[in-house]
């Protein structure tokens, strides 16, 4: 039980994190599986479930833009920052370092 | 690589999508398995075969569950509409309760000389009714909430992102405005729907209900419960009236149940009990007008009260007590307005004032 609220207590942890993290990495066009990769190489996994519907719902808001581009005999469904989103990521990152500074005082 | 199996899954997550995004997301999740499956024959130094199609698609995860992530939370009623549904199901169910208890009082009382097994079945066929009808009635409610959350819902996505409009008016500082004489009492207002409800149906519904009887010298000359000699109580004049007084009655539900849905007065709710109090006047000033209310005449009740005269005085009687009840409803709802009006200047126009007294 304790393993088990530990685990959804990370994950929870994580998903608070989700968004700042897709949006830090679209500053130059990705398209989804790479963005994964992406991430995962710098630490953060991240499924396909999780992700892509993120990435359709931040898109929806106006955060970013999406296009399809036909590479290598097939399509794929690039996103990057629309100007909305950059405005929004300095903000966020603003609040990112004020949140890592309060908690290091916390604990 | 096996595009039959990656067709077959990606149509079957694309069947659970609305079809407004269906093509798109299903095009995505092609894009996305070739990756993956691109990048594992690669680590694998293999062509893609179906063993690593399946794989692959295993961890994807079950197109039930892929198709869920796009969707997000769905309700049939949400939070939002949750507690008015439910409250509006409880009035309903205690309606119908009444009105099935008012009907096998009837029909038991109309049947009393015939054998148990008789009063046994209309009870049981009444309980029958009562639950066919609390199905019908319950069902027809969830359909129309169903309807308003599927509207809300779709209206909801074009504001998702600024925050929905209930919630950017909701200002804590109305609670500082609300005063005790502001507070909505519950039980008076359920009480309230409950004989609008009761009296829609049985004025419009079940006119014969309201017959007169008199019992006599051990039997019944005119009445309820003698169907052979009963008598209607109201006259035509007063059904004339029936049509208005639903649409007061109907009126009065949809502010009952706003009023239990906000918890407290505000203005515009003030305004609109004024407006119904005075239309009640309205209604009842004209029933005075009228040619009588009642359909009883002399003749039906000289028999059992062995005299014409006696008859017709009883009769002279009903009708003054039919004006004193007008009346009375009249001075009521005058009553009514004035304590609407002084508390709509207390709370809602000279707000300062409120709680001083």
């Amino acid at each position: 039980m304790a393993n088990e609220s530990l685990e959804n207590g990370i994950l929870e942890l994580r998903h608070g994190v989700f968004v700042l993290a897709v949006l830090s990495r679209l500053d130059q066009e990705q398209y989804g599986y790479s963005l994964i990769k992406s991430l995962a190489e710098a630490g953060l996994a991240i499924d396909q479930g999780t992700l892509y519907p993120l990435l359709r719902r931040l898109e929806g808001q106006g955060l970013l833009q999406s296009a399809w581009r036909v590479e290598t005999d097939r399509p794929r469904r690039y996103y990057v920052l629309s100007d909305e989103g950059r405005t929004f990521l300095a903000r966020l990152k603003e609040e990112w370092t004020a949140i890592v500074s309060m908690m290091g005082k916390l604990l | 690589m096996n595009t039959n199996l990656i067709d077959n899954y990606v149509s079957e997550v694309g069947r659970r999508l609305p079809r407004k995004t269906r093509g798109d997301i299903e095009a995505e999740i092609r894009s996305i398995l070739q990756d993956m499956l691109e990048e594992r024959s690669q680590k694998a130094g293999k062509p893609v075969d179906e063993e690593m199609t399946l794989e692959i698609l295993k961890a994807y995860g079950a197109p039930e569950k892929v198709a869920g992530t796009y969707l997000g939370d769905r309700y049939l009623i949400g939070p939002r509409l949750y507690p008015t549904f439910l409250l509006v199901m409880r009035i309903t169910l205690l309606v119908i309760g009444i009105l099935a208890a008012i009907g096998l009082g009837v029909a038991v009382y109309q049947t009393t000389l015939t054998p148990l097994s008789t009063t046994i079945q209309i009870i049981l066929k009444a309980n029958a009714d009562f639950i066919l009808s609390s199905f019908s009635a319950l069902g027809s409610i969830t359909l129309v909430f169903a309807i308003l959350e599927w509207a809300l819902f779709h209206a909801g996505k074009q504001v998702e992102f600024k925050g929905l409009p209930m919630d950017k008016e909701w200002d804590p500082h109305s609670l500082l405005k609300t005063s005790p004489s502001n507070v909505v009492k519950m039980s008076e207002t359920i009480l309230e729907i409950v004989g609008s409800c009761v009296a829609i149906v049985l004025f419009n519904f079940y006119p014969q209900i309201f017959t007169f009887g008199i019992f006599s010298n051990g039997d019944w000359y005119v009445g309820l419960g003698n169907a052979a000699a009963s008598t209607l109580l109201l006259s035509e004049a007063f059904f004339h009236f029936v049509p208005y007084l639903t649409a007061v009655w109907v009126l009065t539900i949809i502010l009952d149940i706003i009023l239990l849905r906000l918890g407290h007065w505000n203005l515009i709710t003030r305004i609109c009990l004024i407006g119904l109090r005075v239309i009640n006047i309205f209604i009842a000033a004209l029933m005075l007008g009228a040619p009588s209310l009642l359909a009883i005449t002399a003749a039906s009740l000289t028999p059992a009260l062995g005299s014409s005269e006696a008859a017709a005085s009883l009769l002279n009687i009903l009708n003054i007590l039919v004006r004193v009840a007008l009346g009375l409803a009249i001075f009521g709802n005058a009553v009514e307005i004035i304590r609407a009006i002084s508390r709509l200047a207390t709370n809602e126009i000279f707000p300062q004032f409120a709680g001083k007294s």
